[in-house]
């Protein structure tokens, strides 16, 4: 009798249940819309767009929206809308390398951290409170005059400097986990330490660490694009770039400005929204 | 005597992403003038979230009082505005919480805490309320209240903390006390102390007395009635003589005879209530615990007991609990 | 006697050190949390271990397991001494000690399946694979009670009963010699509770176990244990045969203790006038001296708060540290 109560509630995996509690979330869907739409838009503009994005044609110079021009053309006779959707490569390109780079240099130096503890715990830190502590634009200035302009450069400058929160962050997850019985459970079944770090800790600190990525992708298409608008960003189509050129004539074509921005912006929104969306999903508290 | 408070029909839900939550599902008690009863049953039967209900102070959402009423003096506290309600709580009606550190604020002075409520329901000047507060703690029971006062939440041990809490509670001299699980944090000797504290004041001050509880040994103690709860029900309710000595209820009759008693011979086996408690999103049908009855009868799942009076003042919602003799009265 | 001894504890004491300053650490007190503590486990025997929190049990436990590293004392298990082996000479011994935890929710990883949390043992000691490995946890599963369908249900899917019960499974999976039950029902309902103590009963009779089991309920050890140990500020008060401690328990604070017990009956309780101690548990930075329970002590007399009682037998393997029953004192 008990068995036939019981299956009446269905049954998950974890991530299952967190997809189902995000589905619920509308910002997060519209954030995850959004991102979709325009990441699928930066895929096929090639193909789809009439305009290649560097074809400068002088006789249509600063055009307002029109049909064939549906966000207008620049001061070099070039259509935004092509520019801008190059430009999406660039800007989820930097989001997700960066992020790429974070995970890897910052998840093993917070759980390096973690499980050594005592003094290599300390000298890891505090290493990373140095790192944090310095300016961040001076440091991506460094390794972009050490490295090189590469676009590649450009997303090891950004992670380099982001990924020391997730190291923090990594680490204080598994230093609160490693209290928790299950840890000590393993250790008395006669785990190694490796074992419970691979399949105990990290696995279980995962969730906030996927939260903080998402939040770390619209700071580094942000960074992204005032790096570019100040000169030392991407020599690719660049949202910051645009920005930059449409600056020079803002009041004879507002539109150069405003869509670029407009993009921006959006783009970071709505990976906010899904980080929030994310981080109500996958907080287990909910649910117990 | 005359009810201080009268719980009709209660019914608390909480919307949950799995469903609807029937916490608290028609449930009826009352509680007289000075009288001590208790509401026994495991976790998640609701017991809690009644207590809560009186106050006001589930949280909503995702919860809500859906149906009921609760007439406190003969008012009915769910009609009341936020703003006559806040004058009930804590003046008229007080909780005591199980876990008394998150029901401090840490960052003021013991001596503050109980002084500000002072202030802000009896409307005492600073001085006074101190002065009051001081004379509190040293009822409860803290030695060198004057010092202890000057002390943070943290830096009090445990029982300690409840102590606090009693003395906060009764500080306005509220004519109802809700005390929901006030000793489960606390060792047995402790537990021994609070609860004597408790009975000594509620009796000095002729306060009425919830006391929520899982531990049979408590309410059999204190409790003058007890209203035993399963699945968001009362499924019986009687003197505490009656319920300990002649159960109505199959749910009681396990329950009594799971725990192990240290006046009886030692028994190699416990017999025990099989099963699970129930999932309060898709409770059984008919009666919520005829899926681990022992006695049940195909009306059981069937359809739902309400409270019957099987025996003067002893109410059971139960079935067999009609049949007479009843049929766990053979085997015990 | 001597031969069916399985875990000899001897003079057991952990002191946790308390240190100040942010980069040159001293160590400033120690947390005496277990203080000269010996008994022994027989085989297939149940040692009750009682006391409030605080008292050092749990900490006695976790010495066992090598989970804390003893400050001094020795653990005899099967000719060595626990306490001088390193991690990797402790790995096989490992798979002879288990343990049960207070709160079975934390103590299971919340993002492994009912059967990776059982079969856990098993993989890390390469005990079986494959169908073996499969047929051990579908094996367990029964053991403990649980459907067979559940197995690949997680931690949260459960309720607290069966997640206890997993938990006992897991312990269960390496077929040990001994489980230290740490509070293994504390956190359990009522109606519940009485399912997982028969349940550990039915195991001990089957595979004869030894169990240490550490709770505060007086009643519940009373029902599940042959012997039982009562802690205080983290030294053995008193050490009996199960029906000898609770028919003429000799401590004060033992005496204290079974009053404290409510009995579920009121008209028991009518009559019966606990003996409500005064004050709380000293803390155990800085524990009284002579007899530690001397400041709460309704019988102390004026040796107490100067001389430290020994654990002495008061006949029949009856042990009681307490200057009420010794002849002299220095």
């Amino acid at each position: 009798m008990a068995v036939a109560v019981e299956t009446l509630r269905p049954h998950h995996t974890i991530w299952g249940d967190a997809l189902i509690r995000l589905r619920r979330n509308r910002l997060a869907v519209v954030g995850v819309t959004f991102i979709l739409l325009l990441a699928l838009g930066a895929m096929l503009v090639p193909y789809v767009s009439p305009y290649p994005w560097d074809r400068q044609n002088y006789n249509i110079i600063l055009q307002n929206p029109s049909w064939a021009h549906p966000f207008g053309t620049d001061n070099l006779g070039r259509d935004v809308i092509t520019r801008l959707l190059y430009g999406a490569r660039t800007s989820l390109q930097v989001g997700i390398f960066t992020q790429i780079i974070v995970v890897l240099v910052g998840i093993p130096i917070g759980a390096i951290a973690a499980a050594a503890g005592g003094r290599m715990d300390n000298i890891i830190m505090r290493f990373v409170d140095v790192m944090y502590a310095f300016p961040d634009l001076l440091l991506i200035i460094l390794v972009r005059a050490i490295l090189g302009p590469s676009i590649y450069m450009l997303f090891l400058a950004i992670g380099l400097v982001a990924w020391v929160n997730v190291a923090r962050l990594v680490r204080g997850q598994i230093l609160s986990l490693k209290q928790r019985d299950f840890i000590t459970a393993a250790r008395a079944m006669g785990a190694s330490g490796p074992y419970i770090t691979l399949r105990h800790l990290l696995p279980n600190s995962i969730g906030p660490v996927i939260v903080v990525l998402t939040f770390n992708v619209p700071r580094a298409i942000f960074a992204e694009a005032a790096l570019s608008y100040i000169g030392i960003g991407a020599n690719t189509p660049s949202w910051g770039t645009m920005i930059r050129d449409g600056y020079e004539v803002i009041f004879a074509a507002p539109h150069l400005v405003a869509f670029p921005a407009l993009a921006v912006g959006i783009l970071m929104l709505s990976f906010t929204f899904l980080g929030d969306g994310l981080r109500d999903a996958l907080d287990p508290r909910l649910r117990r | 005597m005359t009810a201080l408070l009268q719980v009709r029909n209660l019914s608390t839900y909480f919307h949950t992403q799995d469903g609807v939550v029937k916490a608290v599902d028609g449930v009826y008690y009352e509680v007289a003038k000075g009288e001590t009863i208790a509401l026994v049953g495991e976790s998640g039967c609701g017991k809690t979230v009644s207590a809560l209900s009186i106050l006001r102070l589930i949280p909503e959402p995702p919860g809500k009082i859906v149906s009921g009423e609760v007439l406190f003096e003969g008012t009915d506290l769910l009609k009341l505005s936020q703003e006559e309600m806040r004058k009930v709580r804590g003046a008229e009606i007080a909780m005591i919480f199980q876990e008394p550190m998150t029901s401090l604020n840490p960052v003021l002075t013991i001596g503050r805490q109980i002084s500000e409520a002072l202030e802000l329901h009896q409307q005492m000047t600073k001085q006074d309320a101190y002065k009051e507060a001081l004379r509190l703690l040293e009822l409860v029971g803290i030695p060198q209240a004057e010092r202890r006062a000057r002390d943070y939440p943290h830096q009090f041990s445990g029982g300690m903390r409840q102590r606090v809490m009693i003395a906060m509670a009764i500080s306005c001299r509220p004519k109802l006390l809700i005390a929901d699980e006030p000793t489960t944090a606390v060792d047995v000797t402790i537990q021994a102390q609070l609860l004597e504290l408790v009975r000594g004041i509620t009796r000095e001050l002729g306060t009425s007395l919830i006391l929520i509880t899982h531990n049979l040994g408590v309410v059999a103690r204190y409790a003058r009635r007890v209203y035993v709860m399963y699945a968001g029900r009362i499924v019986e309710h009687g003197t505490a003589q009656a319920v300990y000595h002649d159960p109505q209820h199959p749910y009681t009759v396990g329950l009594l005879s799971s725990v192990p008693r240290l006046d009886e011979p030692r028994k190699t086996h416990l017999s025990t209530i099989e099963g699970q408690p129930p999932d309060l999103i898709f409770p059984p049908s008919g009666c919520p615990f005829h899926p681990r009855c022992a006695y049940a009868i195909p009306k059981c799942s069937k359809d739902r007991p309400e409270l019957m009076e099987v025996e003067p003042a002893h109410y059971s919602a139960c079935w067999v609990a009609l049949q007479k003799p009843t049929p766990w009265k053979k085997i015990s | 006697m001597e031969k069916n001894i399985l875990i000899e504890v001897k003079d057991l004491t952990k002191y946790f050190p308390i240190t100040s300053g942010l980069i040159f650490q001293r160590i400033v007190a120690h947390v005496k949390a277990v203080d000269g503590v010996t008994f022994s486990i027989g085989k297939g025997e149940t040692l009750g271990l009682v006391g409030e929190s605080g008292c050092g049990k749990t900490t006695v436990g976790k010495c066992i397991l090598q989970l804390y590293r003893p400050t001094s004392g020795s653990i005899l298990f099967e000719d060595k001494d626990l306490c001088t082996l390193s991690e990797n000479e402790l790995r096989p011994l490992r798979q002879k000690l288990q343990v049960i935890f207070q709160d079975p929710y934390e103590s299971l990883n919340p993002r492994f399946t009912a059967a990776d949390i059982i079969g856990e043992p098993l993989r890390i000691h390469g005990t079986a694979t494959g169908k073996a490995y499969r047929e051990r946890v579908a094996e367990l599963l029964d053991i403990v009670g649980l459907a067979p369908y559940m197995a690949e249900r997680y931690p949260h899917e459960f309720s607290g009963g069966q997640r206890q019960r997993l938990g006992i499974a897991r312990a269960l999976a390496l077929q040990p010699s001994f489980i230290v039950c740490d509070e293994p029902i504390s956190a359990l309902d009522v109606s519940i509770q009485a399912q997982i103590i028969n349940l550990l009963g039915t195991l001990q009779d089957k595979f004869g176990i030894a169990y240490l089991f550490i709770s505060h309920d007086l009643s519940v050890v009373r029902h599940i244990s042959d012997r039982v140990a009562v802690m205080y500020l983290g030294k053995i008060m008193e050490i009996s045969d199960r029906t000898e401690l609770y028919k003429s328990p000799l401590h004060p604070y033992t005496q204290v203790l079974l009053s404290a017990v409510p009995i579920p009956d009121p008209e028991v309780e009518a009559q019966h006038v606990p003996i409500v101690l005064k004050g709380e548990v000293p803390t155990p930075i800085n524990p009284p001296s002579g007899c530690v329970f001397h400041p709460r002590c309704p019988k102390a007399f004026e040796p107490c708060p100067t001389v430290i009682p020994a654990l002495r037998d008061a006949g029949g393997g009856h042990q009681v540290a307490c200057l009420l029953y010794s002849t002299s004192w220095p």
